[in-house]
């Protein structure tokens, strides 16, 4: 131990005394050969006798130097800069190899880095609160296969006080709440929540105070109802004036009271929103009115539940606690026979799950692709590490005799190994930290087109210590793949052999060459699987899109008008949407407008129960204004579209599309006839006008629904005044947007400008994840297909370089140069057939994972398959037939003088 | 190194803390009393000489000092440590046990 000391201050200070530590060694040989030849002369021996003989005792005075030196020397530490600069210097010089392997690298580690930060955005990041590892998000059982995460407010409210695990219980539902400004209302993002989750998530506020139970109860404090504002409304409301506390806000024409202020970095405990308003759940009613899901009680599934952890509990204690108090709850609160029978049937009971991460629907949505992508990445990895080793393995081949040399002159295995090792760590160093480069701004447009058409949420992609540490894992496998298996490869055996032989030692390098081969075929094998997966996903996102939405998305601009907080009803707001709509027909280039409660594959859903002549029928329903459906190019079938006419007093109409016609009227003209809409206990009659054609509804992907078309103008406003604009324009829509914006200002200044979006926009969102998942395995693919073309054509160019003498020989001997392109591209030929079998296998067995993301497409469509095999085929001839064409140009006379 | 470079490797050193022990010593000195004492049955080469001194140097087994020798040169001079002292102890003890074991089984008839 000591002795170990020693040596390292000896060693340190040597480090600092280099040029002295010389001169002094260089002094004690030459006093040691002063006194050896004194000696000598004193002997009686002649000078020169006595100078050889000193040679001989000593040999090289700059070997012994170089021995002492190393004595002295921490010799890891300099040996170690030697190799870095030594293989800068062999990078350098082969500068193609280094750019591939450079490429390949980044592209791996940049693809898993960028995929797993958006799976940590999504799913791991804790939240920014302190001990976000002590909450817990609440579900329900209810024998189904998913677990159902929306509570209703009843059942949130019997929860809330049985809490002998948790500390806190809260619930909390996002929001679009209007703001009045001296301008008129604005939109911003709000959340509701209940009295405890500020208590929960721990978070002091910047200024005031938080909200507690006492807000959250009907009525608000005698003050009137409190809010708690983000910092960024502070600053673009408040311009950050203290005085904020107490000040009044109109929001959904209801008055409250500014009562804190939460630093930016709250966000409360959905990770993807950054909500700017917090209100109690209590004021729900009085905001939402009619539309209130708190009134209609049991049946409405919307508030997420999490709690805190009373100190000592576990998640487990948490989730045995809940599970049991269940029954007791479910029976306790406000509800109907119905609801109970459904709660019944699956023995619904609450479970507790670690709730550190947040709890954000889009989760559930994202998981399943984002696994599916994430093993792309890994795939694509595994495959630039493959190839970057048997690059470097086919490089390490035609090394050999440099390997040799150096093992000759004295170089240990060990040394030439970490030499070869330091070799791969620095290009996968440089690979690794370019991928790190590019990773975040690459995750962030990914998240922008996952996250598509919602577009408040945001997904905090940003590098942390996960990040880092996968990156840096990622890196090592990387590092450890490719360095060992050829550093390993080009030291073992008997090089000596290799300089004696040169080129000739075929026997020992034909078994050698086998684990290159090996994997280059599990690279193309890969690849297929790659490309096939690929192709599947891209022609099932093609299919989708040719698969006809029943309607023409192209040139129609959909314009949302925020009615719902104003006072028009009945006549007077149709008498708005109608010069609404006369103003935007006005426009240049709108060639039809009209107007609808739902636009398509926006997610929201409207049924009803119809019935007719004994049949009865789940019906979709939508209601829209005249001249839908011409705007919409839905062919109408039979019968007539609706006019501003239908009113109330005209008896209601009501329009069916073909499914939902043949579905109730199977036998006879539904014209004239009457269907029945059965709600709670009221039945209306309406008569069927006309049969439009089938139109999709909630997304490409379904078949257009049994739908079912009322006229607004008939409409009872029970699902509130809210209607699209829905605009057919010819051309460019650019002006579109501010003349809706002017126009609804001009009619009535209360409302919130409105927001204009294009229908293709809306379809492209609905497919977000099927085009993500296409786009990227197409990319992926794409990478695939170059970097094994890359390393197909490397390993057989210094396969082939190696054999020039042989090819020479032979030549000479009388082959023809076709004989020698086919020899040369058959051992290509091998590789690309056993990996494409292997591949084709495999791809036959995993392509069933992505059956639940294809849509008519079968797991093993031919056409991909054959097309994917013909790709792959394609592209490895090419890459072989390059080195072996140029094989055929060698000269025998010098390739066999070359040796 | 030789497989036998350990045992030519630890004589050498106990020879040298050996040679060291009367006092302080140049390289050359520590070579020629070797040869001398063994009545030139040990030749000491310098190839294996100078590395041992510097390898027992670093472990502080021996000091160097620079002083000047009998012919008014500029010399390396080797001391024993209190260390290198404890060594030379333990390897004589030891080299006797093995010296007469080895005799012990030689003599044997």
């Amino acid at each position: 131990m000591t002795e170990s000391m020693h040596e390292f201050f000896l060693r340190v200070k040597a480090l600092f005394h280099k040029r002295r530590m010389d001169r002094d060694m260089t002094d004690e040989l030459e006093f040691h050969q002063a006194m050896l030849q004194s000696k000598l002369l004193k002997q009686g021996r002649s000078q020169a006798d006595a100078d050889s003989a000193t040679r001989r005792a000593f040999g090289d005075p700059s070997r012994w130097h170089e021995r002492l030196r190393e004595l002295w020397q921490f010799r890891s530490l300099e040996n170690l800069g030697r190799d870095v600069s030594f293989s800068l210097r062999v990078l350098r010089k082969s500068p193609g190899f280094t750019a591939v392997a450079l490429i390949t690298l980044a592209l791996g580690v940049g693809a898993n880095t960028t995929v797993f930060s958006m799976i940590n955005g999504l799913l791991l990041r804790p939240l920014p609160v302190p001990e976000s590892d002590r909450l817990a998000v609440m579900g329900i059982d209810m024998g189904r296969p998913d677990i159902n995460y929306s509570f209703s407010e009843p059942l949130f409210r019997g929860l809330e006080h049985r809490q002998e695990v948790f500390s806190d219980v809260f619930a909390f539902d996002h929001t679009t709440l209007q703001v009045r400004a001296n301008s008129g209302n604005e939109n911003e993002s709000g959340q509701f929540v209940s009295g405890e989750f500020f208590g929960a998530l721990k978070t002091a506020p910047l200024l005031g105070r938080a909200l507690t139970p006492e807000d959250d109860r009907k009525g608000g404090d005698p003050t009137g109802f409190g809010v708690v504002i983000s910092e960024s409304f502070w600053q673009r409301w408040f311009n950050r004036a203290p005085n904020v506390i107490g000040q009044k806000l109109q929001i959904d024409n209801t008055a409250f009271t500014v009562v804190g202020v939460m630093p930016k970095a709250f966000i409360g405990a959905d990770p993807l929103q950054r909500p700017d308003l917090f209100i109690p759940l209590a004021t729900e009613p009085a905001l939402n009115g009619l539309r209130s899901m708190t009134t209609v009680g049991v049946h409405a599934w919307w508030l997420t539940v999490m709690g805190r952890l009373q100190p000592g509990a576990t998640i487990e204690q948490a989730n045995a606690q809940v599970g049991s108090a269940s029954n007791a709850v479910i029976h306790q609160v406000p509800s109907d026979t119905r609801w109970m029978a459904q709660m019944e049937k699956g023995h619904s009971h609450f479970v507790a799950e670690n709730g550190a991460a947040g709890f954000t629907y889009v989760r559930l949505l994202f998981r399943k692709p984002l696994a599916a992508v994430f093993a792309m990445c890994a795939g694509i990895l595994l495959l630039a590490c493959l190839n970057l080793a048997s690059l470097l393995m086919a490089r390490g081949a035609a090394r050999q005799n440099e390997l040799a040399t150096r093992l000759a002159l004295g170089a240990t295995r060990r040394r030439l190994v970490q030499q070869l090792l330091v070799e791969s760590l620095l290009v996968s160093l440089m690979g690794t930290a370019s991928g790190l480069a590019i990773a975040p701004l690459v995750s962030r447009s990914l998240a922008a087109i996952l996250l598509g058409g919602q577009f408040e949420m945001h997904v905090d992609t940003s590098l942390d210590i996960r990040v880092f540490a996968f990156a840096a894992i990622a890196a090592i496998v990387a590092t450890l793949i490719v360095g060992l298996v050829p550093a390993l490869q080009a030291t073992s055996g008997r090089l000596n052999d290799h300089i004696k032989g040169g080129q000739h030692t075929t026997q020992a390098h034909e078994r050698r060459s086998m684990l290159p081969r090996i994997m280059m075929a599990g690279e193309v094998g890969l690849a297929l699987l790659l490309v096939v997966g690929a192709g599947l996903l891209a022609s099932s996102l093609v299919r989708l899109y040719t698969s006809g939405a029943g309607f023409d998305p192209n040139g129609i601009q959909n314009i949302s008008f925020s009615m719902d907080k104003e006072p028009l009803k009945g006549e007077a707001l149709m008498q708005f949407y109608r010069q609404l709509g006369d103003g935007l027909r006005r426009q240049p280039t709108v060639t039809s407008v009209s107007f609808a409660r739902i636009i398509p594959f926006t997610h929201f859903l409207w049924d009803e129960d119809l019935s007719a002549a004994g049949k009865s029928q789940d019906t979709y329903h939508n209601s829209v204004g005249p001249n839908y459906f011409h705007t919409m190019s839905i062919p109408i079938l039979a019968g007539r579209d609706f006019s501003w006419s239908d009113t109330p007093s005209t008896g209601l109409k009501i329009l069916l599309n073909q499914t939902a016609a043949k579905l109730l009227f199977p036998d006879r003209s539904p014209i004239g006839q009457t269907v029945t809409k059965r709600s709670d206990d009221k039945a209306v009659n309406y008569e069927v006008v006309g049969i439009v054609g089938d139109a999709k509804y909630e997304d490409l992907r379904s078949p257009a629904p049994p739908t079912a078309y009322v006229a607004m103008s008939q409409d009872e406003d029970e699902l509130g005044s809210s209607y699209n604009a829905v605009v057919r324009v010819s051309g460019p829509a650019g002006p579109l947007a501010e003349a809706a914006r002017s126009l609804a200002k001009k009619l009535d200044s209360g409302i919130p400008a409105p927001l204009t979006t294009s229908m293709s926009a809306t379809v492209d969102d609905s497919l977000s994840t099927e085009r993500l998942m296409a786009m990227l395995s197409v990319f992926f693919a794409a990478c695939a297909l170059i970097v094994t073309a890359v390393g197909l054509y490397g390993t057989l160019a210094y396969a082939t370089a190696r054999r020039t003498s042989e090819i020479g020989i032979r030549m000479a001997l009388g082959a023809r140069r076709g004989q020698v392109v086919a020899m040369v591209f058959l051992q290509n030929a091998s590789v690309a057939l056993a990996g494409t079998a292997a591949g084709l296998i495999a791809a036959l067995l995993a392509s069933r994972a992505l059956a639940s993301f294809l849509y008519g497409t079968s797991a093993r469509d031919p056409w991909v398959f054959a097309g994917s095999i013909l790709m792959l085929a394609l592209i490895a001839s090419a890459a072989s037939l390059l080195p072996a064409l140029r094989s055929a140009r060698i000269n025998p006379m010098t390739a066999i003088r070359c040796e | 190194m030789p497989e036998t470079g350990e045992l030519i490797q630890g004589t050498l050193e106990m020879l040298i803390l050996k040679a060291l022990q009367r006092g302080p010593l140049h390289g050359y000195s520590v070579a020629e009393w070797i040869q001398e004492t063994s009545q030139q049955m040990l030749r000491v080469e310098e190839g294996a000489l100078y590395p041992a001194l510097h390898r027992m140097e670093l472990r502080g087994l021996v000091k160097s000092k620079w002083g000047t020798s009998d012919n008014n040169r500029r010399a390396k001079f080797y001391t024993l440590t209190p260390e290198g002292q404890k060594r030379l102890d333990a390897e004589s003890q030891r080299w006797a046990r093995l010296s007469s074991a080895v005799a012990f089984v030689m003599q044997a008839t």
